[in-house]
């Protein structure tokens, strides 16, 4: 992989949401390459090509048609070729239950959706700049939950 | 009390009987003894007036002979000598008579010896007086000395027999002496002896019968006893049953006839019987407890079926042990319940709660309805609202400006009441569990959550040394956080916020806001703050849900938070008090229990 872009892929069902997430990259002007789907099994197809382009950072949203985040997680954490990929789940609400079963599930990030689109420009710039190695080693329940 | 202990003692009664039995033995030995000497005593005298008799007659046969002789002398007639003839014969009868009555007595036969030699010198005396007589050859001088002579050898007869009467006398006095003195004695011993057996017969009289009235005392409370059992198994619906391991026999209460749906005692008591109103299902287990009890001599708990005549299905429970009885033998005693009732309770119980489960997952859903579902839409209408602010706001009038302000503060409102509510229903988990927690870590991570308001409004938070407690962690720290924002929220304006939450370890009785305590200790935080307090008036109306005391435009509150913090509290069997002065500042206490 000659390019220096960070892959980006999102998935989610609702179209609002991928707008802003991709209008957010967009200004935010970093060297990123954002590809979204629909829903998990979408993804799930594209990410199962042979000659697929892993993705550094993959964005899940939980609550999709067909087939939820939390089921593409655990389909994709059992597979080895994706263990270097940070999977951030990318929710509307933040329930004690799913931050609980998404960290315990191998997600390495939690982001609630944010109401206001400079904080959301904010956070997805954080979530791209973090540095992976050091947070998916310690991985640590209390800063699991992105906050800013 | 030695005496009464004795008395009271079971073997009294015994030992009374046996006693009394020995005495009675013994006065009819004493009273045999002497209605025998008595008797010989009585022969004696006769005895001894027989000899005196025999004595006199001698003396009297001698007279007559003495009589007779002299009639012949004077008259020479042969017919004077017939008394004198018959007198020896007569005479040799009375000596013989004699010789026996006093054979045991060597004095008098002695006596007698002595005597009959003097009688038999008196007899020839007799026949030389007689010989003279006869041949007419006497001289005045020769019966002059034989006459002498007679009349010498009668008075020593008659000293003789008086001794000998005399001494027979004397005899019989020494004896009637020692038999008076015996006699004198005998009855007031015996008489002593009759009454204290009496006595005794008495104590043990009054004794059976003390018994006897205890008994029937014992009686009459067991026949009571006996009644509210009776009526006791019917109430509770149990019935009891005895095995007599030995003889194989079973007995049934009136009332376990009951729980078969039966008249009591309408058929024998027989393990058979028994059971023909077993549920089939349940036979098996039950003839296989049944074995297993005759060896054990022990019947575990153990629960089956009955079917009644009129059809219907009853859970019995039943067990039994073992007991030694009053004459030693073995015998199990059981009790047989209905729990027909308790197993229908619990199925409704089964049901309610299963239909509460369903409630709880249909609460669940609405919580990720009013989480998930809500907040979406709201979430959008922000962002765009916030796209259109940073793009396009300058082209909008300043009416435009206006409005667009306006929808943003709604869009807030409605968000922080979709929050707060969320909150709220989450608080109403009950299966979340207590665990010893550090309070003064859980205060920190509060105002963690706070510190952008708490640096904001520069406000100081005092928090004294709290122990650990058993509590909600997530829970007591929403506590903690709706409280420090609440005082922030509702500041004064003139002064910098000032928190102070202290702790106290109290006793339930001593505060009299603990009526309804159901634990002795509370821990005791007070929460207070400087800020614009409340009217004492509504201390208890700001802890209902929605309830506000200011206009929204003044203070942005939700009218949720406190209904919360004691959602909270009641959660972890609490209380929360509130107290306000106005313009001085607010207190809270909080009640927790120490367990």
């Amino acid at each position: 992989m000659a390019d220096d872009y960070t892959h980006i892929i999102l998935a989610d069902d609702d179209e609002d949401d991928r707008m802003f997430f991709t209008e957010a990259f967009e200004e935010l002007k970093m060297n990123t390459s954002v590809r979204t789907f629909n829903d998990g099994v979408y993804l799930l197809d594209h990410l199962m090509k042979n000659e697929v382009v892993i993705p550094h950072i993959l964005f899940l949203d939980l609550n999709m048609p067909r087939m939820s985040g939390i089921e593409c997680l655990v389909e994709i954490r059992q597979n080895s070729r994706f263990k270097d990929m940070a999977i951030a789940i990318y929710s509307t609400s933040a329930s004690e239950e799913d931050i609980e079963s998404t960290f315990i599930k191998g997600a390495n990030i939690y982001i609630k959706k944010p109401s206001d689109f400079k904080k959301l420009k904010k956070m997805l710039s954080n979530v791209v700049t973090i540095n992976w190695q050091y947070q998916t080693n310690g991985l640590n329940r209390d800063n699991f939950l992105l906050r800013l | 009390m030695p005496l009464k202990s004795i008395y009271r003692a079971p073997w009294f009664v015994k030992v009374v009987f046996v006693v009394s039995l020995f005495i009675v033995f013994f006065i009819a030995g004493v009273s045999y003894k002497h209605i025998t000497d008595l008797s010989k005593s009585q022969e004696l005298v006769v005895q001894t007036y027989k000899v005196n008799v025999e004595l006199e007659q001698i003396l009297s046969y001698l007279k007559d002979a003495e009589t007779g002789q002299r009639g012949y002398f004077i008259t020479q007639d042969s017919l004077y000598l017939q008394p004198f003839l018959e007198s020896r014969s007569k005479i040799n009868n009375s000596f013989a008579e004699l010789k026996s009555l006093t054979k045991d007595n060597p004095v008098q036969q002695k006596n007698l010896k002595e005597l009959n030699v003097l009688i038999e010198n008196r007899l020839e005396n007799f026949d030389l007086v007689s010989a003279y007589t006869a041949n007419d050859e006497h001289t005045e001088l020769q019966f002059k000395m034989i006459f002498l002579n007679g009349k010498n050898i009668m008075d020593s007869i008659r000293v003789k027999l008086n001794g000998m009467i005399a001494l027979e006398e004397k005899i019989l006095k020494e004896r009637q002496d020692v038999y008076k003195s015996d006699m004198k004695f005998t009855p007031v011993f015996l008489y002593s002896l009759i009454v204290l057996t009496l006595l005794l017969m008495y104590a043990a009289y009054a004794k059976i019968s003390s018994n006897v009235d205890k008994l029937k005392r014992s009686n009459q409370r067991l026949e009571i006893f006996k009644e509210a059992t009776k009526q006791s198994e019917i109430i509770n619906k149990h019935g009891s049953w005895r095995w007599e391991v030995e003889e194989d026999k079973f007995h049934f209460s009136d009332n376990l006839f009951r729980l078969l749906g039966e008249k009591p005692q309408s058929f024998d008591h027989t393990l058979e019987n028994f059971m023909r109103y077993v549920h089939p299902e349940d036979i098996d287990k039950l003839s296989a407890q049944v074995e297993q009890m005759k060896e054990d001599q022990e019947l575990p708990f153990i629960y089956y079926r009955v079917v009644h005549a009129d059809g219907s299905v009853h859970y019995l429970k039943a067990y039994g042990r073992s007991t030694v009885n009053a004459e030693g033998r073995v015998q199990l005693l059981g009790t047989t319940t209905d729990i027909t009732d308790e197993i229908d309770h619990f199925n409704t119980l089964e049901q309610r709660n299963q239909e509460l489960e369903l409630n709880n997952k249909e609460l669940a859903a609405f919580n990720y309805v009013a989480s998930h579902d809500l907040q979406e839409p709201l979430r959008k209408i922000q962002t765009f609202l916030s796209r259109l602010e940073e793009k396009e706001l300058e082209k909008f009038s300043e009416s435009g400006k206006t409005y667009m302000a306006r929808i943003n503060v709604a869009a807030t409102r409605m968000r922080s009441l979709i929050d707060d509510l969320l909150q709220y229903s989450r608080t109403n988990k009950s299966d979340e569990v207590l665990v010893e927690t550090t309070i003064d870590s859980l205060i920190e991570d509060a105002q963690q959550d706070l510190a952008e308001s708490i640096v904001a409004e520069d406000a100081s938070i005092k928090v004294d040394r709290l122990p650990q407690m058993k509590v909600i962690p997530f829970q007591i720290q929403q506590l903690f956080s709706n409280l420090i924002s609440n005082s922030l929220k509702y500041r004064s304006k003139g002064r910098k916020p000032e928190i102070h939450i202290s702790y106290l370890k109290v006793l339930a009785s001593a505060d009299e806001r603990l009526n309804n305590a159901q634990s002795d200790f509370y821990h005791r935080i007070t929460f207070s703050d400087n800020g614009i307090g409340f009217d004492q008036e509504y201390a208890e109306k700001i802890f209902v849900l929605f309830s506000r005391l200011h206009n929204k435009d003044e203070y942005s509150g939700t009218g949720i938070g406190l209904s919360i913090c004691r959602k909270i509290v009641d959660n972890h069997g609490g209380f929360i008090f509130a107290a306000g002065v106005p313009n001085k500042g607010a207190t809270f206490t909080i009640y927790l229990p120490v367990s």
